[in-house]
């Protein structure tokens, strides 16, 4: 695997800012170039090829993210509580997407392009529908940059990684709460997922693909079995 | 005579903590209006948006696992006493309990990667908290509402510090329990919606130093 230096304009940049205004003064800052970012920034990061690899795997999660919880709102069928929660988790994954984008272009890297994702047809039908389904997204989210933190080789892009991490797990939270389960942060270890699992655990909203390029194509059945499998925890 | 000092768990020594408790007492202010609901202001996290890990490295995985381990045991101990004073009942303790659990369960986990490595366990400080701490739920609430976030900005800014990927998976898991408590906190906080952060941040060695200080943690 070939190893190149790349300057990064600040990985940190992206993690920080928590709202979408703060984020375009980022971009911009990004935005200013070479000569800019290294004047405000002045060092450099190695970025493997594995990053890269890692970084748009996890892209690929957070566009299907995004997707579901734009698509949620678009139901018009949450309200109260969940309707706040869901709005959050929509604009935080669409906060992931623009973040590790730029943070592909930024290593010189080019991000994936968003897949289309296909959902269960009663996927947005009513709002318990929309929080079971994100009660499945979620932990996968932690799991797979759980697994994927020891293999990243930068240290800007694992702390980039390290604070979208973190929120995915917020999330798991919150949506305990929605659904009523108690204690609503419940996991003293969070667990990891390896690649293989969290690309069964997706495949589903995938046709069937699986996210690793070159990987087997499953049947839509079998790809129900590895979904269901997962749900229960027997992956 | 404060919470804490009529305590034998916490092992306090009366006059340390009487003098740890005006000091406290200012910290807290400030820690509130700092590192609360509020945060950090974008000028004041731009500048320190480079490179956290940076102020870890050096230290050594050990040295790092040491003073995780006493933020643990000084959480875990902070949610032990919160339980112990009877503030929550229903939902409310069962998230308190959990939470404590965990710290304590990370706490435990570090103790066995700190004897595989050879490294000496350190001792429990004497810890010490604000008068009043456990006085009411509203109180002890919002002191673990800035607990969480030194947790969580401590684990995020030394993971890429580590040297070990075992350890950088175990770290980065804790770092994840550490941030769902954040979140139950809020919830406990009544605060909606209780997902209120699109990044969590990382903090330099020396902010958590000073953080944790003022409750006996000095190393």
């Amino acid at each position: 695997m070939e190893n190149h230096t790349i300057n990064v304009p600040g990985a940190q940049e992206f993690a920080r800012p928590r709202t979408r205004r703060d984020f375009f003064k980022s971009l911009a800052v990004a935005g200013a170039g070479a000569t800019a970012a290294s004047m405000l920034l002045s060092r450099q990061a190695s970025a493997k090829t594995d990053d890269v690899d890692i970084a748009n795997f996890a892209l690929t999660l957070e566009y299907l993210e995004a997707d579901f919880y734009a698509m949620a709102l678009d139901a018009d069928v949450l309200s109260g509580d969940a309707l706040g929660v869901v709005e959050n988790l929509a604009d935080h994954e669409a906060q992931h997407v623009t973040a590790l984008t730029d943070l592909l272009h930024s290593v010189g890297a080019t991000p994936v392009e968003k897949p289309t994702f296909t959902f269960p047809t009663d996927a947005f039908s009513s709002q318990a529908s929309i929080l079971d389904l994100a009660a499945t997204f979620e932990p996968v989210g932690v799991g797979a940059y759980l697994g994927a933190a020891p293999l990243i080789s930068s240290p800007d892009i694992l702390a980039a990684a390290g604070s979208i991490a973190g929120i995915e797990g917020e999330h798991v939270v919150a949506l305990n709460w929605l659904l009523r389960v108690v204690p609503y942060a419940n996991e003293a270890f969070p667990k990891a997922m390896t690649l293989d699992e969290v690309s069964a655990a997706v495949a589903p909203f995938m046709g069937g693909k699986m996210l690793s390029t070159g990987g087997p194509k499953l049947s839509p059945t079998e790809a129900h079995r590895l979904n269901q499998a997962y749900r229960l925890g027997k992956l | 005579m404060s919470e804490v000092e009529s305590r034998t768990p916490l092992g306090m020594d009366r006059e340390v903590s009487r003098r740890n408790f005006l000091k406290t007492a200012a910290w807290t202010g400030a820690t509130f209006t700092a590192m609360g609901i509020g945060g950090f202001g974008v000028a004041v996290r731009r500048a320190e948006a480079q490179g956290e890990y940076k102020t870890y490295e050096g230290l050594g995985d050990a040295a790092i696992l040491q003073f995780a381990y006493q933020l643990e045991l000084l959480e875990g101990t902070f949610y032990a006493e919160g339980v112990k004073a009877g503030l929550f009942k229903d939902a409310f303790l069962e998230q308190i309990v959990a939470i404590r659990d965990h710290e304590m369960a990370h706490a435990d986990a570090i103790a066995t990667t700190l004897g595989q490595l050879g490294a000496d366990v350190p001792a429990t400080p004497q810890f010490t908290f604000p008068n009043g701490t456990f006085g009411n739920a509203a109180t002890f609430l919002e002191l673990a509402a800035t607990f969480e976030p030194v947790g969580i900005g401590a684990y995020q800014g030394a993971a890429p510090a580590l040297q070990s990927k075992d350890i950088l998976a175990a770290a980065i898991s804790i770092h994840n329990a550490e941030c769902q408590h954040r979140c139950a906190i809020n919830i406990l906080n009544l605060i909606t919606p209780p997902n209120n952060l699109a990044f969590e941040e990382a903090l330099p060695l020396q902010k958590v130093q000073e953080a944790v200080k003022p409750f006996g943690i000095t190393g």
